[in-house]
């Protein structure tokens, strides 16, 4: 992605060095990703007995893929957190650096605080959740009720427990799209909109003309981060509701990881591995056509 | 884009402002109300504000401090971030300064930085099975060292990618003159882009400081007792004795401050880190 035009002057200098620098990390990654991805692949085809591989098993792993309902509901529960986080996290992050992309004071005290979140850690988040969604007298339902509605049961009710995941999530990340969108909107050329604004054109109309396609490449790569990223949600459910109640919260990777490591069903849950590997590197591959310009800007 | 702000669409601002920056703080606020709160005054509606509403102490953090697993949570957290971020770094900033100066065959550039990056699409829940059946083979189950040596593998493309723009923004004249008053390749990078990278590099051990900090999968999965990190010990407080929310709010605090501190610490480098790059900030 990141390519540059390299020196030519170092070229012949260094034609060995250049390896001494750049294998410790590719043999690390050769080591800790592409090993253990065999390794996964290899477990997926056989069956386990107290932790321990049985017998192989062909592609019975797989065919298990197909007719698991409690997997299906991992995968139902996955995507409905992942679309309508994302969605919300993208509209409220970016109509708000729109909002606030102009010169004011105090921007560097609100980036500031900005950023607190995306560091929180998320099961901390989880616990916290728990105190700040309590049914009886935490402090989001007096302050409903304060309002005149009435409290939420959110963590006993099925689908009020998946809206406080939800909105923890979209706490974390809505920062995130935020700060990105900001830091790219003011590298925005502004003589264009000067000059746009010379020829009597709207604020909508530049918004329009102007501002989102060049955004568009930025807001594309923001998005594919933020699908990846949500499509490995695991500590929030994990320590907020523990999948519950019932399985109306038990995201794909909480799923996978109870049958790996409660059941030790392992060849299984690695077959379950590899099918979320396929359904996140299917949505790379559909989306890096969009933001390969935002790599390749940077050869120029 | 940037037009005169009008009075009414400044009080508007300010408003949306107001209530993005409540939004954001008021967890954090409650999470230290909770820590502070008598038993008696957690579950009592309208206790928002210490001294006013109730009258705070410090039991909590006193006893959660003096709890021996606690303090070796707080250790094991220490060991396995300073030590992953230190492995990244290392391994990260050599990585970055080839990727930057030197050109691997037509594609081999990009192709290596895609090598480095992909590890952040992989999701985790993917290996976390390899990873505990390599580790209990090799006796490392529950023992920090092996959180260190995953932690460093998910936190290297932040200093590969962070630091090699910085390299490339760098003059090359610098070397050149280091090579002509013969220094070698090695000595050119440690003398001559080093220094010039140091509060680059500092911010991206922060930030590798602070993911590795936070993360949860695999030190629930690999620990069992003695090498428990913060994260983990938080379900302690609430599996063993029901929910105690003070000793939560303790907890949750414990855990929370150090990764926070640490962004702010590297807050110019976060946006570059976080988008692979794509985006400076």
């Amino acid at each position: 992605m990141a390519a540059t035009e390299a020196p030519a002057p170092q070229q012949r200098r260094s034609d060995k060095t250049k390896f001494f620098f750049i294998m410790p990390a590719v043999i690390w990654v050769l080591i800790f990703t592409i090993f253990p991805l065999l390794y996964a692949l290899y477990t997926s085809f056989f069956s386990f007995r107290f932790g321990r591989i049985n017998q192989f098993v062909g592609g019975a792993n797989f065919a298990r893929l197909l007719t698991d309902s409690n997997l299906h509901n991992g995968l139902r529960v996955t995507l409905t957190f992942v679309i309508i986080t994302v969605t919300i996290q993208m509209l409220l992050g970016f109509g708000l650096a729109l909002l606030l992309n102009r010169e004011m004071r105090g921007k560097n005290i609100l980036r500031a605080i900005m950023i607190l979140p995306l560091f929180a850690t998320p099961v901390a988040m989880g616990y916290l959740g728990i105190t700040l969604f309590y049914e009886i007298n935490g402090p989001i339902n007096e302050l409903l009720r304060a309002l005149g509605g009435t409290g939420v049961p959110w963590l006993s009710n099925p689908f009020w427990a998946m809206v406080a995941i939800i909105l923890i999530d979209i706490w974390q990340w809505t920062p995130f799209v935020f700060l990105v969108s900001l830091a790219a909107l003011q590298g925005l050329p502004s003589d264009l909109f000067e000059a746009a604004e010379v020829d009597g054109a709207s604020g909508w109309q530049s918004f329009r003309r102007i501002t989102l396609p060049l955004m568009a490449p930025i807001l594309w790569l923001i998005l594919l981060l933020r699908l990846v990223e949500a499509f490995k949600v695991f500590d929030i459910p994990t320590s907020l509701t523990l999948g519950g109640p019932g399985r109306a919260t038990e995201v794909y990777s909480l799923f996978t990881y109870r049958t790996a490591l409660r059941f030790f069903d392992h060849g299984y849950a690695a077959a379950q591995g590899f099918l979320l590997l396929i359904i996140v590197s299917l949505i790379v591959a559909l989306l890096f056509g969009q933001i390969r310009s935002v790599y390749q800007e940077e050869r120029s | 884009m940037r037009r005169k702000t009008s009075p009414v669409q400044y009080i508007l601002i300010g408003g949306i402002m107001l209530i993005a920056l409540i939004w954001v703080l008021f967890p954090f606020y409650w999470a230290l109300v909770n820590s502070i709160k008598r038993p008696a005054d957690t579950f009592r509606a309208g206790a928002w504000i210490p001294f006013l509403q109730f009258q705070p102490t410090l039991e909590h953090w006193i006893s959660e401090l003096s709890i021996i697993e606690i303090r070796q949570a707080l250790l094991n957290s220490t060991i396995i971030s300073l030590g992953a971020a230190t492995l990244a770094v290392l391994l990260g900033t050599l990585a970055a300064y080839a990727l930057a100066r030197f050109r691997f065959g037509k594609k081999g550039n990009a192709n290596f930085t895609t090598w480095f990056i992909s590890q952040r699409i992989l999701p985790p829940v993917v290996v976390v099975i390899p990873f505990f059946l390599i580790m209990r083979q090799l006796q490392l189950l529950d023992n920090v060292f092996s959180l260190v040596l995953l932690n460093a593998t998910f936190t290297l493309p932040f200093p590969v990618i962070i630091l090699s723009q910085m390299i490339r923004e760098l003059p090359q004249e610098l070397e050149e003159a280091a090579y002509v008053d013969g220094a070698s390749v090695f000595q050119a990078f440690t003398r001559v882009v080093l220094p010039l990278i140091l509060p680059g590099l500092v911010a991206t051990w922060i930030i590798c400081m602070a993911f590795s900090w936070n993360e949860f999968l695999f030190a629930l999965s690999l620990t069992t007792k003695s090498a428990i990190p913060m994260p983990v010990i938080i379900a302690g407080a609430e599996h063993t004795r029901g929910v105690q929310f003070w000793f939560v709010g303790v907890r949750v605090m414990l855990t929370m401050l150090p990764p926070i501190v640490f962004a702010l610490l590297a807050q110019r480098y976060i946006i570059r880190g976080l988008t692979l790059g794509a985006v400076k900030g």
